[in-house]
């Protein structure tokens, strides 16, 4: 909302500074979001008298003007307009000066004739589009004063952000009442005299629903002449963000920001049997609004009808058939009240938010319709020479009727946490509007028509505060109650999330957030199932229009992003929710928390004392083994997945029966699409079964032992599919007794031979003595025996 | 020359060419020299034979000293010359050469400041409350007092996903959730992933917001500014100072919104000369929205009447932007390594 001080102060005294009130206006909830200056453009322009005026001896057009700016000496100043002439006061951009569109005025000769300044039209100097001919001054202007000051322009506007609940200050008289509250001032509303000076029959009009149209009335004014309205108005207008039209469509935006009442003139004559029906649209029906656009309409739009077809989107936009004209003799004039909600669907479903809808969906003060009306229409008598109709066209089919809220004076202190009393909260309601019976605990409390957001006590209570100062209220810590419901609760999601996110970290991966939409067919790149995804009705954009159904998308996106900033190493991890279609979840969305990991390009960012190698499956497998091995879960099996939409090799990972995840290798020509010509490893873990599993995991105690370990080592030697997982699983099975530990060594393949080399560790140690090396020895033998028998392999 | 004066003259010349050895390469020639196979004192004992026989004890004597001394010296001048060589090695030692360091991982700046106001509240004893991101439209807008076509629903653009079922806007839906779920009294932040329909130099259409609501009998707005004072101060130091500017929100009244003093210049709205950066010359950052629960919000959930509460909700992102003089909000989600890295681990 822009209000302009000078605006302001007809209708209040205030005296202060603009921002002053706006620091003041601030605190009291309408907050100030700038401070505009809409002529600070003009400050360099001065007024003149045209002394003399002679034609310019060289030219057809030009003028040689002698022009009087009250300095010294009288300037010379050629103009091309030909409307200049002696005796006019004009305004005048001497040398030095700006205007509005940056030119500087510079001392000048045109064809050969000295000019010191330019006489200025409207266009010039922004105050309109008319470059016609100079603008001229009332002859009663004195010279040698600033433009701004002579035209009494609204040099200081205030934009302030109105929050939704107070419809009453989208107006000057709204906001007049709370700087008068704020400051202490009487309200000091300009009247307007409305004179009658013809009479016609009433316009009957008929309200098919109350509902949805609570007031509608109207007034005709005849005779009038359309013309531009007086500067004083357009320039006001122009100041607080309206763009003038003519003098009957600028009253109707005057008063509209004055008294917050939305109006709309008819053309009387293109009203067709003179009758106003106000009724839903008919379903598939279309309208021409005002911006010349055809509109479908519904039968939850409501349309303001004449006698046989609709003339206006109610309190959104009149027609583009019934509106003002240059040849418009007779007006009607209406103002009305209308359901809220239903002008906001209107306005919401053709995209179609005018000043009037803005008001119309906050609430209007219903009392002042008809006196906002009055006034507009003494402004028309004035401006258009219209000669305003006696008898009212009106139908109240809801009448206003102000709430009558119980309040108790000690509900503020007690919810603000202060002690205020009652004297307080009395002149607090008196100030704002309000009817008080304040006699015993529980007042009668009569809502102000203008305050449709006074309805309950709660809501006096904030005006309690809101007065008072919620800054003011010391702050104060409050005694916490607990409960013994919860205690031993497991910890939360969260709690669990930052544990991981801390262990991933800690080994050098690096946190990754993405949108958690991506677009569909960056899931169909993937090839993943179209059934269970989620999509967005309404997306921002092609790329975000569905909920991801797994975090590769957006992890291979950020990978994409680091590649092309030259990164070397990317070890990215999120944790996420991701989304699919679940008849069962009331949001009709499952939502499954899943650890992302994606390592590509080389192991270490250092490059010293590091031979550049790029990472693999055994870096991304470490981590998950490191991840169960700190939540203190068993080892996970590695189980490949014969069929993955964008993985290969592709491993599920089971814990026990259960599969938490899978990971593998992005396939070569995926990865090429992301810009990644190395291997791209990817992983996907379930962050809930994880927890789950993480809470039933119990740390136990071992005693260390006090004997000697002794190591042995073992070398299988196979064909090609001889895998590290057979040998240890079958030495697994032989259940030594004193096997302490099998780790795998290495793994080596000739050149040339189809053989893999496999080497193994095995640690044995005895509980309570220490172990001979025969001993061991026969231990080793034994599972080399047992291997060549079993996997006929050698050793 | 006898044999003894040979082996008395000995002596001298093995300290002379010990003082002159300056390396253990020519420590080990003199003492090849002198004590070798065939060295100097061998070739001594080996004429011993041409000694009568009276003689030869006290010569062998002689000469068993004489090599027990020189063996010492040896000895001596070789620990010299090995601590000369590790001083030497010592002061060549290359202590500027780079450590073999691990690769560095980084929590998100989100994640760092979630963990940071999810622990103020924590150690205020506020639990940790979740919810679904896909949420129905009765908790996200109509429980919190925004029925259908409330003007407040313009304050949150909407991602839908059918009519009735959208992406939460705000994570205060889980107050509703929470209070349907528990009984009073309870006090719980919420942190999450939070949309709406809106991207632009400072929207994105994903951010992350931090919940906080508490309920009880004889919950006051006074309560509500001490607990924010507290975090704050937490946040931003113990100096911070907090201002409660009157504001609206469909789900509190009265409501707030909660500005800090200017954490970089102190609330002076300038450094030096120059306007400050941060809070743009006011001295105040906004940075959260607060206010006592609407009574409309209790019904909703059939809480008693006699209850009372507040709630708050900040942006995560926001808060990282001030805290870390981060300029653009889509950094946040560019996952740039150069970015990610930057705030800790």
């Amino acid at each position: 909302m822009l209000l302009s001080l000078s605006w302001l102060r007809e209708f209040t005294p205030y005296e202060g500074t603009a921002e002053a009130l706006g620091d003041r206006l601030t605190m009291l909830g309408l907050e100030l979001e700038e401070l505009r200056h809409p002529f600070a453009a003009l400050a360099s322009i001065t007024t003149g008298h045209v002394v003399s005026c002679r034609m310019h001896p060289d030219s057809d057009h030009l003028h040689c003007c002698q022009v009087d700016v009250g300095g010294e000496a009288v300037l010379d100043i050629v103009c091309g307009a030909p409307n200049v002439a002696q005796g006019q006061k004009v305004a005048v951009a001497t040398v030095g000066s700006r205007l509005p569109d940056g030119t500087v005025i510079k001392k000048s000769k045109l064809r050969g004739q000295p000019s010191h300044g330019m006489i200025c039209s409207e266009r010039e100097l922004g105050l309109s589009d008319d470059h016609a001919g100079i603008m001229v001054l009332p002859e009663a202007t004195q010279v040698g004063k600033r433009l701004v000051d002579v035209l009494d322009l609204d040099s200081e506007v205030l934009d302030l952000s109105i929050t939704p609940n107070r419809a009453d200050c989208l107006s000057v008289l709204g906001l007049a009442r709370e700087t008068a509250m704020a400051f202490h001032l009487p309200l000091t509303i300009p009247e307007l005299a409305l004179d009658f000076s013809e009479d016609s029959a009433a316009l009957p009009i008929d309200i098919q629903d109350p509902e949805l149209c609570w007031l509608y009335a109207g007034r005709v004014i005849s005779g009038v002449t359309v013309a531009p309205s007086p500067a004083k108005i357009r320039y006001r207008l122009m100041a607080v963000g309206v763009r003038a039209i003519s003098n009957l469509v600028d009253v109707t935006n005057y008063i509209l920001m004055e008294c917050g009442q939305p109006l709309h003139a008819f053309d009387l004559e293109k009203l067709a049997d003179r009758r106003i029906v106000v009724r839903p649209a008919r379903e598939g029906e279309h309208f021409v609004t005002l911006d010349g656009q055809t509109r479908l309409l519904n039968s939850r739009d409501l349309c303001i009808c004449d006698g046989q077809k609709p003339v206006a989107l109610a309190g959104v936009m009149g027609g583009l058939e019934s509106e003002i004209t240059e040849s418009t003799r007779h007006v009607f004039l209406e103002s009305a009240v209308f359901q809220p909600a239903s002008i906001r669907k209107t306005s919401r479903r053709l995209g179609l938010s005018s000043e009037s809808s803005f008001r119309f969906e906050r609430g209007i003060d219903q009392e002042r319709s008809i006196w906002a009306l009055d006034r507009a229409c003494a402004m028309m008598a004035r401006l258009a020479q219209g000669k305003v109709h006696r008898t009212l066209s009106v139908n109240q089919a809801k009448a206003f009727v102000p709430a009558k809220i119980a309040f108790a004076p000690r509900q503020a202190d007690e919810l603000l946490g202060l002690a205020l009393g009652s004297d307080f909260a009395l002149e607090v309601l008196k100030s704002m509007g309000c009817q008080v019976e304040s006699g015993g605990e529980t007042w009668q409390v009569r809502q102000p028509s203008w305050r449709p957001d006074l309805l309950r006590a709660a809501d006096l209570v904030e005006e309690v505060g809101r007065v008072f100062g919620l800054d003011n209220i010391p702050p104060e810590l409050p005694a916490m109650e607990f409960s013994l419901e919860r205690a031993g609760e497991a910890p939360s999601d969260f709690a669990f999330w930052q544990k991981i996110r801390h262990w991933a970290a800690g080994l050098g991966l690096n946190e990754a957030i993405n949108y958690s939409f991506v677009g569909h067919k960056d899931l169909d790149l993937l090839k993943l199932p179209q059934e269970d995804r989620i999509s967005i009705m309404n997306p921002l954009t092609e790329d975000q229009n569905v909920l991801r159904t797994v975090l590769a998308p957006g992890l291979l996106q950020s990978l994409r992003n680091n590649l092309a900033q030259g990164a070397q190493s990317v070890r990215l991890f999120e944790l996420a929710h991701v989304f699919h279609a679940s008849q069962s979840s009331e949001t009709g969305a499952r939502e499954t928390g899943i650890l992302g990991l994606l390592l590509s390009g080389l192991r270490n960012d250092a490059v010293w004392p590091y031979t550049p190698e790029n990472m693999d499956y055994s870096d991304l497998r470490g981590f998950l083994e490191h991840l169960l091995d700190a939540l203190h879960l068993p080892p996970a099996r590695f189980v490949v997945c014969e069929e993955h939409p964008y993985l290969l090799p592709a491993i599920d990972v089971f814990l026990g029966e259960e599969r938490l995840g899978c990971l593998g290798r992005l396939l070569p020509a995926l990865a090429r699409e992301y810009l990644a010509h190395e291997a791209v490893w990817l992983a996907e873990v379930n962050l809930d079964l994880l927890k789950i599993a993480s809470e039933k995991a119990s740390v136990h105690f071992n005693a260390l032992a006090s004997f000697p370990p002794v190591r042995r080592d073992i070398t299988v030697i196979g064909g090609r599919d001889l895998t590290v997982g057979s040998i240890a699983a079958h030495i697994q099975s032989m259940n030594l007794p004193f096997l302490e530990d099998l780790a795998f060594v290495c793994a080596y393949e000739p050149e040339g031979s189809d053989e893999r080399h496999l080497s193994f560790r095995l640690t044995f140690r005895h509980p309570s003595r220490t172990l001979k090396d025969g001993e061991v020895d026969k231990e080793r033998n034994k599972v080399a025996q047992s291997l060549i028998n079993a996997l006929g392999v050698r050793i | 020359m006898d044999l003894i004066s040979a082996l008395e003259s000995l002596e001298p010349e093995l300290e002379k060419g010990l003082d002159q050895a300056s390396s253990l390469d020519e420590l080990e020639q003199l003492r090849i020299e002198f004590l070798g196979r065939k060295g100097r004192l061998a070739q001594i004992m080996s004429q011993l034979p041409e000694l009568a026989a009276e003689e030869r004890p006290a010569f062998g004597q002689k000469a068993n000293v004489v090599k027990e001394r020189a063996n010492a010296s040896f000895e001596k001048r070789r620990d010299e010359l090995l601590a000369a060589r590790e001083a030497a090695a010592l002061a060549r030692f290359d202590a500027s050469m780079p450590g073999r360091k691990p690769n560095k991982g980084s929590l998100h700046p989100d994640t760092l400041i979630m963990e940071e106001i999810c622990g103020i509240f924590g150690k205020l004893g506020f639990d940790i409350a979740q919810g679904p991101e896909v949420e129905i439209d009765h908790y996200n807008f109509e429980a919190l007092n925004m029925p259908p076509e409330h003007p407040a629903r313009d304050m949150q653009d909407t991602l839908y996903i059918t009519d009735t079922i959208l992406m939460r806007t705000h994570t205060s839906p889980v107050q509703v959730r929470t209070m349907l779920a528990r009984r009073p009294p309870l006090a719980v932040v919420v942190p999450g992933k939070v949309y709406r329909r809106d991207s632009d130099l400072t929207h994105t259409p994903m951010f992350h917001q931090v919940e906080g609501l508490m309920v009880g009998k004889k919950i006051t707005m006074a309560h509500l500014r001490g607990i924010l004072t507290a975090f704050v101060r937490g946040v931003f130091g113990p100096a911070t100072q907090v201002r409660f500017r009157q504001s609206f929100f469909p789900f509190t009244e009265p409501s707030a919104e909660v500005d800090i003093s200017c954490f970089l210049c102190g609330g002076a709205g300038h450094l030096g000369h120059d306007s400050c950066r941060v809070c743009k010359g006011t001295g105040w950052v906004e940075i959260l929205g607060c206010g006592m629960v609407d009574p409309a919000v209790f019904e909703a959930v059939n809480y008693p009447s006699d209850l009372s509460g507040f709630a708050f909700g900040l942006g995560v992102e926001r808060i990282a932007m001030l805290k870390y003089g981060i300029g653009d909000l889509r950094m946040f989600f560019e996952n740039d390594l150069r970015f990610l890295t930057q705030f800790g681990a």
